[in-house]
């Protein structure tokens, strides 16, 4: 099912779900009413990406455990304003959820008016982490990350780097990266991914930035591109040779990842979130999940709440003087 | 991967049991709506777009694929027995396909097309399958200045070139240029003319704009016209053509088959130009020119099977270099979109399965139209008698539910309706949608792409002429317009019609002498095949460009 289905399939599966909840009810568990009825699980993207992929293998998981119908809903649009303005005006009973990202709760809401901050969302936990890495062409002329940093602080703007698009955690880091460390490259922003490997294969931009999806991983392992630099706290496990922005130098330049977190509207009671914080612990430990999300994004230790939070939080720190 | 290679990955996919389900339903429905005078392929490709959503890219593009060339069978079949082109193409096929009806050759009209589309449609497969390739291994190598390049050759030949008004075809050019602009600014994230709305920060959703221009523009503007059942009298028998009818289409079939291919492969020009072209090249090379528009067979033979190469060789812009030619091939690349299939020079890396599974398809699709279209023809001409009101309040239901499924968002909803008064408006003033839509899917591109070189060039102009490629392109645009400048001159001092569509019409139509080289050459009518659809053209040379 690629698609929320609507008609009386659903009815049905909706009645199956309610009944099933009321079964849960009898075992007791620490939220009388939860889950009542069916799940509406948001994803503020097109069907098909990584945001997609997570949220429904999650979302399955979350079926079987709370025994409960989940609904997962891609609503594109608005940099993801539209999905996460369904969110924050929806009932805080845990039965509205969506994933949220740095991009859909901080960047778009300083850089537009959504009539939402970050504030409005009760963060559940991550889903996923998908860290970004800076890499060059496989017959670049930069062999290390020196090289480019070197070349860049030499002729500041003369190498250029792909980001996934305008105001994107990339794009912000490399002005970061200009502002707070005096390395400037000139920033190209392209639509996704797939024009960015394109551009680098075909020569036309030195470097990109970019999230190290499975499509990446890929044309590192078959050596088109070179990852020269990631961008996570540590050196990521499968590229134990490539250091971070920090090993270089370039303190605090750790927030160009992606981190698909899960959250509620605002407001949400404490033993609601904490049954979804437990069950989504307890899905991101089974195999089958992490082999749908794929096993080097799930975070090595289970990031809940609090966590999400804090991630958000400071972020929003670092953003605010630059975007707002 | 090897052509061999290609091919086997193409036919395993292509004979799944549901691609190959998806492949008949596509050519059954193109041939039915190319029948219908009401709804030409753009319109219906433009009606089940969002419902490809739920399929898998693949089959997606198999299905509409097979409704595009599906179509360029099914105008024939109106054209030869009522003189009433299904869908724009055929119109060529009017002037002696008709004449064979009236001599009772009905038959071998409708089978001489049908086996030309199939030749023609055959071997645009096989040159789509040796020139892509090599194409997209090149075009990895395009920068942004290329792109540029591309697209702005696109937007100047669709419109300038292309079509019967080449100030109005601007001027939507322009507008669908600034419609593209709405929505945050691609290089610094900027919101542009959003008004703050959420719905307006990605723009306007090009499924819903093109399905309310074609789609409902159209349905609305048929809805203006008197009903009336078609009842087709002369019973058709002995479809086979003879021995003789072979022998004299032989060579227009091979020639179709060439010009419409490289036609099909510029932007603008598939469908009507292509068999425009082969008509004129036709009827110069005969023996004796008068006898077209009088029932010669070669009149039918070569304009069919062009505009069924030229339909498929437009995949090859799309499927290598990631821009559409024409709007049906810009509608088949959002539904590309739809399924978050990125195209470009990668996809047939990327996706394999797509590029050989719909070449493959191709090569079943065309078998089944040959199988549908001989023993079927009957059938297919009682659809007549279904009334457009009927059909008009399906196809819009179908319509706002589709649009609605693309995202779940009811503002989609208004923007088809919208954009579906604003399609029925223009077609009574005789702006064409087809240079609107393509700015707007090429102007996003245009744009992004210039702003993207003038970042890697540090803002220097000369960047788009010192690259080798662009500045080749540009040069060829430069050529372009000067030598449409000095044609339109010269036809001008003469005291012939301006605009190219009627001059080739007349070229083209007989009774008249053949004015020379013009008529081929410069590319005519623009490829908005819902654009000159405006019901059956005058039996004689007249003049086409009445406007409704």
């Amino acid at each position: 099912m690629r698609h929320a289905s609507t008609g009386a399939p659903v009815l049905l599966l909706v009645a199956a779900g309610v009944l099933a909840g009321c079964g849960d009810d009898a075992d007791g568990g620490g939220s009388a009413d939860f889950p009542s009825d069916d799940i509406r699980l948001l994803v503020p993207y097109a069907a098909g990406g990584p945001t997609d992929l997570t949220t429904r293998t999650v979302g399955s998981c979350l079926e079987s455990e709370l025994d409960a119908t989940v609904i997962v809903e891609n609503l594109p649009g608005g940099s993801g304003a539209l999905a996460t303005t369904q969110l924050v005006g929806a009932e805080p009973d845990g039965h509205t959820l969506s994933l949220v990202t740095a991009g859909t709760m901080v960047l778009t809401p300083l850089a537009n008016e959504v009539g939402y901050t970050v504030e409005d969302i009760t963060p559940i936990g991550v889903m996923a982490d998908v860290p970004s890495v800076l890499a060059v062409g496989g017959d670049s002329e930069f062999a290390s990350a020196e090289d480019l940093v070197e070349a860049a602080e030499a002729a500041p703007g003369t190498v250029n780097v792909g980001v996934p698009g305008a105001s994107t955690p990339q794009g912000i880091e490399l002005q970061r990266l200009a502002d707070d460390h005096d390395v400037e490259v000139t920033v190209v922003p392209f639509d996704g991914n797939a024009e960015m490997t394109a551009a680098l294969l075909g020569g036309n931009v030195d470097a990109v930035l970019i999230n190290a999806s499975q499509d990446v991983t890929g044309n590192i392992d078959s050596g088109d591109f070179v990852p020269l630099i990631a961008s996570s706290e540590e050196r990521l496990e499968w590229l134990p040779d490539v250091p971070t922005f920090s090993e270089l130098g370039f303190d605090g330049l750790t927030l160009s990842g992606s981190t698909f977190g899960l959250a509620g509207p605002a407001g949400l009671p404490d033993d609601v979130v904490t049954t979804l914080e437990d069950t989504l612990q307890s899905c991101l430990e089974q195999d089958e999940v992490r082999e749908g999300i794929g096993e080097e994004y799930v975070p090595e230790e289970f990031a809940g709440a609090d966590e999400l939070a804090q991630i958000l939080e400071s972020t929003q720190q670092v953003y605010e003087p630059i975007l707002g | 991967m090897g052509i061999a290679d290609g091919l086997g990955e193409g036919f395993s996919v292509a004979l799944d049991p549901t691609n190959i389900l998806y492949v008949f339903i596509g050519v059954l429905i193109g041939t039915v709506i190319g029948v219908l005078p009401g709804l030409g392929p753009t319109a219906t490709i433009a009606l089940l777009l969002p419902l490809t959503y739920e399929l898998e890219p693949v089959t997606s593009v198999i299905l509409l694929a097979g409704i595009y060339y599906g179509s360029m069978y099914g105008g024939t079949i109106t054209s030869v027995l009522l003189q009433l082109p299904g869908e724009a193409a055929s119109v060529v096929t009017t002037f002696d396909g008709y004449q064979m009806a009236k001599q009772g050759r009905a038959g071998p009209a409708l089978g001489i097309a049908a086996v030309g589309s199939f030749i023609g449609g055959t071997l645009a497969v096989v040159g789509l399958i040796l020139l892509a390739p090599p194409l997209a291994d090149l075009a990895v190598e395009f920068g942004a200045q290329e792109y540029v390049a591309l697209t702005a050759f696109g937007i100047l030949l669709v419109t300038y070139l292309g079509t019967k008004h080449p100030v109005k075809a601007l001027c939507m050019a322009a507008l669908g240029l600034f419609l593209a602009t709405i929505g945050q600014d691609a290089i610094t994230g900027t919101g542009r003319f959003t008004f703050d709305q959420v719905e307006l920060f990605d723009g306007l959703d090009f499924v819903a704009v093109a399905m309310g221009l074609f789609g409902v523009g159209e349905i609305l503007y048929n809805l203006e016209k008197t009903e009336k059942a078609e009842q087709i009298k002369s019973r058709i028998k002995n479809i086979w053509p003879t021995r003789k009818d072979f022998r004299d289409s032989s060579g227009a079939i091979a020639r179709g088959s060439v010009l419409g291919f490289f036609l099909g492969v510029l932007p603008g020009g598939g469908g009507v130009i292509s068999s425009l072209a082969s008509y004129g090249m036709e009827k110069r090379r005969a023996k004796d020119p008068s006898r077209f528009g009088k029932g010669a067979i070669e009149g039918v033979a070569g304009p069919e099977t062009a505009n069924n190469a030229s339909s498929t060789s437009a995949f090859v812009p799309l499927l290598t270099l990631g821009i559409p030619p024409n709007v049906v091939l810009a509608l088949i690349y959002g539904a590309l979109l739809i399924n978050g299939v990125q195209v470009g020079p990668q996809l047939i890396d990327t996706n394999p399965e797509i590029f050989w599974g719909v070449i493959a398809s191709m090569f079943i699709g065309n078998l089944m139209l040959l199988a549908l279209n001989i023993p079927l023809v009957g059938v297919f001409v009682q659809l007549l008698r279904v009334r457009a009101g009927i059909l008009a309040a399906f196809a819009l239901l179908i319509t706002m539910v589709g649009v609605f499924s693309v995202n779940n968002d009811v503002f989609d909803m208004w923007v088809v309706l919208v954009f579906g008064v604003l399609g029925w408006l223009m077609k009574k003033t005789g702006f064409e949608p087809g240079p609107l839509v393509l700015a707007f899917v090429l102007g996003a591109i245009l744009e992004t792409n210039f702003r993207r070189a003038m970042l890697t060039s540090d803002g220097q102009f000369d960047t788009f002429f010192t690259r080798p490629l662009s500045g080749t392109i540009f040069g060829l645009m430069a050529l372009v317009i000067v030598y449409s400048t000095v044609m339109g001159i010269r036809r001008q001092r003469s005291g012939r019609p301006p605009a190219l569509y009627a001059d080739q019409l007349d070229a083209a139509a007989p009774h008249e002498t053949v004015p020379g080289s013009e008529s081929e050459g410069t590319a005519g009518v623009a490829a908005t095949d819902g654009g000159n659809r405006d019901g059956p053209p005058p039996a004689g040379g007249g003049s086409t460009r009445a406007e409704p």
